[in-house]
């Protein structure tokens, strides 16, 4: 027979963890064609964080998506990070890529500045790589003019550097109590299952995720970041396990026709995500991480959707057919008392 | 040592003769004469990243043996995307979709969803889920791979109706 039913998990995870040095280090180099060199040392595992930090930083700088190059992956020429790892990139990297980007700006204003006669670099507007006074837009010249006028008349080649740390804030040791991490990210999935009980097999038939991971920086990068981690989520929560030789010691399953990762058709028929953008004011443009949280409430929504069909608590992942096999037949000894 | 033998195959519409040891695999093979666009996952069938078109059907290059290609015609994800007309909206729909995180699935999903537009899938979501099921990725959650294959089967679709 099967039995369909609904679970829902909602969580909340840090974002930016502060119980020690946690930085990204960037450095950017303006060129005299107004183009742009970003060298971050987060790097892009694919998920797309330099599409992401190409946004950032050219949103602050004035330029094109166009007019700007990231550097990642080469340690010969990109300074230190953390590590692409729970969800610290957007929030923190691009924090250190927006800062820096900043002071490139100003570097910029105050050169556009000297050659344009202005005497307060903050009448200066800097947009679509042109730099123009806020009163008088027909005043104008490029970001590249500017560039030039700055290397070539004043001697000064555009160039910053500039790095992100959360503020570090260890726990009291007494009470545990303090500030583990900067900022948090909130989710929430509901899981619609079909279990048979003939067999034990669970079924995800629809999925709804929602996220809120500040204002999104590329939307449809966080589309793929969440439908990637319920992916991972429903392996988390039904198939995946590692099993070692009690005996011989060793693993069991070390490929992929023994360790059972969801593929296309383990997914739900419909899958919904949707964002609920809260700016974060510590963020980037408003925004926080994602990727992380995305896998981590799918296996408590299917767990308590399973639970809500039949009846049956899993408490040790993966829910496999036997331990829900197990579970129901359980239930019907004692209902048979 | 084995000694090498000659195997004669065409290669994206080139006709080729590579020297392959034999108990090759076509992936082996292809990737030591520089196809490495056809990517090494887990070499024993299950990951389908090593996909190429064997006379027009997908498949795993990593058990098919090199000698057993001989006359016949190969395929790879870069000789469809960039020679074949439906695999050029293919790939436009890759990068339009987003279909792609890290990549390494993607040579094999590509000529996977070009076995199964080829073939005369339609624009059916489930029967696109089904066809790359053979197929893992990691990444992606399978979403924006089934909406690439889906919108490129539409566009097909849409011109042979005129």
């Amino acid at each position: 027979m099967i039995k369909k039913g609904i679970g829902m998990a909602c969580m909340f995870y840090p974002n930016g963890s502060t119980g020690k040095a946690n930085p990204a280090g960037v450095f950017i180099k303006m060129n005299h064609d107004g183009t742009a060199v970003v060298n971050v040392g987060a790097t892009d595992i694919g998920q797309g964080s330099n599409t992401c930090m190409a946004q950032i930083a050219a949103q602050e700088m004035g330029l094109k998506l166009s007019q700007v190059r990231v550097v990642t992956g080469d340690t010969e020429v990109t300074p230190y990070d953390a590590g692409t790892g729970a969800c610290r990139v957007t929030y923190i990297a691009g924090n250190a890529v927006q800062k820096t980007a900043g002071r490139v700006k100003e570097q910029l204003l105050n050169a556009a500045a000297r050659k344009m006669g202005v005497i307060h670099s903050g009448q200066l507007v800097i947009e679509d790589g042109e730099i123009f006074l806020r009163y008088w837009p027909a005043k104008r010249m490029t970001i590249a003019e500017a560039a030039t006028y700055s290397e070539r008349v004043l001697g000064r080649p555009i160039i910053a550097v500039d790095s992100y740390s959360p503020a570090t804030m260890p726990l009291d040791e007494e009470d545990g109590q303090g500030m583990p991490f900067e900022v948090s990210i909130y989710a929430t999935q509901i899981a619609e299952v079909e279990v048979d009980t003939d067999t034990g097999e669970v079924k995800v038939t629809k999925l709804v995720a929602v996220h809120d991971c500040g204002n999104m920086i590329n939307p449809m990068l966080v589309e793929g970041q969440i439908e990637g981690g319920v992916a991972t989520g429903i392996g988390y929560g039904l198939y995946e396990q590692i099993m070692e030789d009690p005996v011989k010691g060793g693993i069991l399953n070390p490929s992929l026709a023994t360790y059972q990762i969801p593929t296309s058709l383990d997914m739900p028929g419909e899958l919904i995500t949707d964002c609920i953008e809260i700016p974060e004011e510590k963020g980037p443009f408003g925004a926080k991480g994602v990727s992380e949280p995305t896998c981590n409430p799918t296996a408590p929504a299917i767990i308590n959707a399973i639970y809500n069909a039949t009846g049956v608590r899993i408490r040790d992942l993966p829910a496999t057919r036997e331990k829900v096999l197990f579970g129901l037949r359980e239930l019907e000894r004692k209902e048979e008392g | 040592m084995s000694q090498r033998v000659a195997v004669s195959f065409k290669i994206n519409g080139k006709e080729v003769t590579l020297l392959a040891l034999p108990e090759q695999s076509l992936l082996r093979l292809l990737r030591e004469n520089g196809y490495v666009e056809v990517k090494c996952g887990c070499e024993e069938g299950d990951c389908g990243t090593c996909t190429v078109l064997l006379d027009g059907l997908s498949v795993k290059s990593c058990v098919t043996p090199a000698c057993a290609c001989e006359g016949h015609e190969v395929w790879t994800a870069t000789g469809l995307s960039l020679q074949e007309r439906i695999g050029q909206l293919l790939r436009n729909n890759f990068a339009k979709y987003g279909a792609s995180q890290c990549g390494f699935c993607t040579p094999g999903m590509v000529v996977t969803g070009m076995n199964y537009l080829m073939n005369g899938g339609t624009a059916d979501r489930h029967a696109i889920r089904a066809a790359i099921s053979g197929n893992l990725c990691r990444c992606t959650g399978y979403q924006k791979i089934i909406d690439a294959i889906y919108y490129t089967a539409k566009e097909l679709q849409e011109e042979a109706a005129g």
